[in-house]
């Protein structure tokens, strides 16, 4: 595929299709398709570096958070009371 | 499955046809652990929820503090998950997805308990498909410069991305959430939002890109050179 083939019909396929790329949710063909076009195509590129950029970006600014300690207890206090009074009914 | 097994062993022994086959291992000699749930005590079920379960209570607590935008709520929806997750743990089928599986519980819990107290509108999933689709060709359209945008939202404080990530509808950011934070896969988001992979495909869509038009306009605040915005 050259630069003068890729028309319309391409890149809003392209585009639609972007984010299943971005995920790895697209088989292979698909796959080979989509970045060949990427490699012709400046502005669906420059689309694809930004959502990947955003992706990035998203998990980073959500790290996991420690969950409180009282937190923990508590979950184990409760299974512990569950635990029991299942024990008793038995 | 049952019946590849017996295809399996009709190779060797041939069962009458309403003789169950099944035994445990099976046939190809990849012996599953075993696991006899009807013997298992409650304190032996107890210690598996500890060993198996409590591992992922740091990251379903971060899950819950995006999802309920707050830590009082957020402790409260996890230990709920947790207790709901234990007792129903029985249920829970041995060497499937665990981590899916207790997520699937924090959300039908959020949806079912603080959604309401939130009173936040319900995403009206109609039509999304065709505005999704919309969307993406109109973005076509737009001569984003790459440089300047992606640079700009690049610079971005955790801070701002958790404040857009609070403004958009749930349902978009719980999609955004499982797939970029999580990684799960959009098949796994479907089963945790009980929802076909098109509308998961569709919230994904609609949350990233209501994300992105958010996030450059607090890089507009902050002085950054954000060129052509698509929204």
């Amino acid at each position: 595929m050259t630069g003068a083939e890729h028309d319309e019909y391409d890149c809003s396929r392209a585009r639609l299709q972007l984010y299943q790329y971005l995920d790895g949710e697209m088989d292979p063909d698909d796959c080979a398709k989509i970045s060949e076009h990427l490699e012709q195509c400046g502005p669906c590129l420059k689309e694809y570096d930004l959502d990947q950029m955003l992706k990035a970006l998203v998990r980073r600014s959500c790290a996991c958070e420690n969950a409180p300690t009282e937190l923990r207890m508590q979950i184990m206090a409760r299974i512990t009371t569950i635990n029991m009074t299942v024990e008793f009914r038995d | 499955m049952k019946a590849d097994q017996r295809a399996h062993q009709s190779a060797s022994q041939t069962p009458t046809a309403d003789e169950p086959v099944v035994d445990g291992s099976s046939v190809d000699g990849s012996v599953e652990p075993t696991l006899d749930m009807s013997t298992e005590t409650p304190a032996e079920r107890a210690a598996r929820f500890e060993k198996d379960a409590m591992p992922f209570l740091d990251q379903l607590y971060s899950a819950a503090l995006r999802t309920t935008r707050n830590p009082a709520d957020a402790e409260d929806l996890v230990q709920e998950t947790y207790a709901k997750a234990f007792a129903a743990f029985h249920q829970y089928k041995h060497g499937t997805n665990l981590k899916a599986w207790l997520y699937r519980i924090l959300t039908n819990t959020y949806i079912n308990s603080y959604r309401k107290k939130q009173r936040q509108p319900l995403q009206s999933d109609a039509a999304e498909v065709e505005d999704y689709q919309l969307a993406r060709a109109e973005s076509h359209t737009s001569k984003g410069l790459r440089s300047a945008e992606t640079e700009a939202l690049d610079h971005l404080p955790d801070s701002d991305v958790k404040r857009a990530l609070q403004e958009i509808p749930e349902d978009f950011r719980l999609a955004v959430y499982l797939a970029d934070v999580e990684g799960f896969a959009y098949k796994e988001i479907a089963e945790i939002m009980d929802t076909p992979i098109g509308t998961v495909m569709s919230r994904l869509h609609r949350g990233r890109h209501q994300l992105r038009a958010l996030l450059s306009d607090y890089a507009r605040e902050r002085g950054f050179v954000v060129e052509a915005v698509t929204s």
